[in-house]
């Protein structure tokens, strides 16, 4: 291997916010390279995206972190840099495509990187040109931001940070909302790009799984915030989850039959049919836009089907951020919010969901896991056995799928139904007992999950791909 | 010709406007209003592509609101001196009254012609770059308008997210007003902590891509040419003509 300077160097650093006790990064020492793939893991809450706005260099700066040992950037120490200067060779491209864009249209965005680093008139439509065939976006030159899709806006944002002709590129989980496909597609793309502009890359990331061998080393963070490994890079499979005992009995909780909407002479469900029937966990999959949310919304109520017939019980909903749902001071309050629950139930579920020890806690201020624990404590506590998850996947970390899975698990064998939407096919092939494929607004199914998961034509007509078990304990050397 | 007002330079173009509005503020008489409200349309009939459905749905809620006026003034207006000119039950109407109510709902009309031919001529953010450009408005300023502009899509998508997890919990939908303004209530905390997030991974995105609020070249450069400066005097000759209403009306 050629001799390579190091670029980003941290010495002995550590750091910790004003408002907490312990600090969020402890004595991290490391050095990135010219050309490096770095990914940096670690769980959730360790210090990953915070050490990555120490090499982009927006910590300290903008939170008056406390701070100890050094931060060189290309071989100068990162408090020499005026504001905005180490980000000329430093780009970045952040997880929310929804928020890092201040442009209406894809050219206008590339223009504002370069009027930020002063580049004369003259000179932009040559590098705005030169990106654009880079990066194979040209077509979309005048098209606007706001309508394309998560995939194509995350593509933009890095466009936008590479026409700055950076030398290393940060990613902060750049796939957290793209579906797995569109995720892969993305990789691929990136990885062409590496390779033409011999940029260093370092991304915090934990769906691993997804880049396949794009990395060529891996910083792992210790829960506490100090390092814990730094090593090659191996690739990996998702982390396996059991394979769930089916606890379905034969009554059926609910039923939608011929369930179709349309907006604005759009049909965005057509003559949809499902039963869930009690302790059965139905899988519903597909791509991005197809109708998936949608549907949920129907079920449960809240959106008018305009055909069809929804009988059995009421169906609960879960948002895939819970905390839409609350209304309450406590997360006790916000279980008993619809009046129905007796004490005895209510006391039943705040066990059985292990909210106990929350009881008191203002539910915008407990963990995800938590907030979705009481989403589902509330819906149950309204007398809704019939439970509609929306992308509880999305953007959690192992842990958090553990958690997840043991949730609904216990859920279908106190004889729920759930229903749950999800883009994640190692998550769905342990936990399903039925699949559910939706495309266009139309539901296929129901598949059995051993079968459709052999299947790879049918996957990728939807846009999914086929769960790759591994174990992360033991990494397969190839 | 029809694309001259959308061309036209947003700064100069807003000043024209400040100044037309300003000027009018002066004039009580009825004529004055209504000859630039006729000018104003005229104009934007000659050089703009308005679409004019739009306009007019644009226009009733001021139409309304100028009838308002006019009523009123006639019905619980000073009845002031001079003739009456005629009597309703016990309402009489003086010439006074009689052109004050007309003064009053036709400026009405002429401020709203000369905003909305603003608002349909413009894009907000050639205005922004436009006043960044000729009044050196702070990009810091001129940004946060930018990006709350690019937000307000995704608050809306936002908006309806939230009002439909709460329809679930049984808020909302078929109670009466005062409970769905309750309801609303709820929804603003949430939407606020939202908002703050957003704005700070924005700030992030922005500083992350170099931006320091400093001196900056422009990729669109808006200028000021000849055009503008004749439409400039087009807007003037209206406003001109019309205040000379007070020497023969």
């Amino acid at each position: 291997m050629p001799v390579r300077n190091p670029i980003l160097q941290l010495d002995g650093f550590s750091f910790r916010f004003p408002e907490s006790v312990e600090p969020t990064l402890r004595d991290i020492s490391l050095a990135i390279h010219e050309k490096e793939r770095v990914v940096i893991t670690g769980p959730s809450g360790c210090g990953k995206s915070t050490l990555l706005y120490v090499l982009n260099r927006l910590y300290p700066h903008n939170c008056d972190g406390e701070v100890s040992g050094s931060v060189r950037l290309f071989g100068r120490s990162a408090q020499e840099y005026a504001p905005g200067e180490a980000n000329r060779k430093i780009a970045t491209v952040f997880q929310d495509p929804d928020s890092q864009f201040c442009m209406p249209t894809v050219e206008e965005e590339l223009a504002f990187t370069l009027e930020n680093l002063q580049v004369p008139r003259e000179e932009m439509p040559q590098r705005i040109d030169q990106i654009l065939h880079l990066t194979g976006l040209g077509s979309f030159r005048h098209g606007v931001i706001q309508t394309f899709s998560g995939g194509m806006k995350q593509r933009i944002a890095t466009a936008c940070a590479l026409i700055m002709e950076p030398e290393c590129l940060l990613l902060d989980e750049p796939l957290a909302h793209l579906d797995p496909l569109t995720a892969k597609e993305f990789v691929a793309w990136l990885s062409l790009l590496q390779q033409e502009t011999g940029l260093a890359v370092v991304a915090v990331e934990h769906k691993l799984e997804l880049w396949s061998s794009f990395f060529d080393r891996e910083i792992s963070l210790s829960e506490n915030g100090a390092i814990q490994q730094d090593q090659a890079f191996t690739e990996r499979g998702a982390p396996s989850l059991p394979k769930r005992v089916s606890a379905i009995r034969q009554e059926v909780l609910f039923e939608a039959v011929g369930i179709s909407v349309s907006k604005a002479s759009k049909a965005l469900l057509q003559n949809i049919s499902l039963p869930l029937r009690s302790g059965e966990v139905t899988v519903i999959a597909g791509p991005n836009g197809s109708g998936k949310s949608t549907l949920l919304k129907v079920l449960c109520g809240i959106l008018k089907a305009d055909k069809g017939t929804i009988s059995g019980m009421r169906a609960g909903f879960v948002p895939q951020s819970p905390e839409q749902l609350f209304l309450s001071k406590s997360v006790e309050e916000e279980l008993a919010y619809s009046g129905n629950p007796s004490p005895d139930t209510l006391h039943y579920l705040m066990k059985a969901l292990d909210l106990k020890t929350i009881a008191h806690a203002h539910p915008f201020s407990v963990s995800h896991g938590q907030k979705r624990r009481v989403a589902i404590g509330a819906m149950l506590a309204d007398g809704r056995q019939v439970l509609l998850l929306d992308e509880p996947t999305a953007g959690q970390d192992q842990q958090a799928l553990a958690e997840l899975y043991r949730q609904i698990e216990s859920r279908a064998q106190d004889g729920c139904a759930l229903a749950v939407v999800t883009h994640d096919m190692n998550f769905a092939s342990s936990i399903a007992d039925t699949v559910h494929l939706m495309k266009d607004g139309i539901l296929s199914g129901p598949h059995q999950p051993e079968e459709l998961f052999s299947n790879s034509a049918l996957l990728a007509e939807y846009r999914l791909h086929m769960p790759k078990k591994g174990d992360i304990y033991a990494p397969a050397f190839a | 010709m029809r694309r001259l007002l959308h061309e036209m330079n947003p700064s100069m173009k807003f000043l024209a406007v400040t100044g037309c509005i300003l000027a009018l503020a002066f004039f009580f008489n009825p004529w004055t209003p209504l000859l630039f409200f006729s000018g104003v349309v005229l104009l934007q009939v000659l050089f703009s592509q308005t679409n004019w459905k739009l306009w007019s749905l644009a226009m009733l809620p001021f139409l309304i609101g100028a009838f308002g006026y006019f009523w009123t003034t006639l019905v619980f207006g000073q009845p002031g001196e001079g003739p009456v000119l005629w009597t309703i039950g016990t309402i009489s109407i003086t010439a006074q009254q009689w052109e004050l109510a007309w003064s009053l709902s036709l400026r009405v009309l002429a401020f709203s012609s000369i905003s909305l031919l603003f608002a349909f001529t413009t894009k907000p953010v050639h205005f922004i770059q436009s006043l960044m450009q000729q009044w050196k408005l702070s990009p810091k300023l001129a940004f946060s308008v930018l990006i709350s502009y690019q937000f307000l899509p995704v608050f809306k998508t936002e908006f309806e997210q939230l009002q439909q997890a709460h329809r679930i919990r049984g808020t909302g939908a078929g109670s009466s007003p005062l409970k769905r303004l309750t309801a609303l209530r709820r929804l603003l905390i949430p939407m606020l902590a939202g908002a703050v997030r957003k704005a700070e991974r924005a700030a992030f995105a922005m500083e992350a891509r170099a931006f320091t609020g400093e001196a900056r070249s422009h990729y669109a450069e808006i200028k000021i040419g000849p055009k503008d400066y004749v439409l400039f005097c087009l807007f003037s000759l209206v406003l001109t003509l019309s205040c000379s209403a007070i020497f023969w009306a």
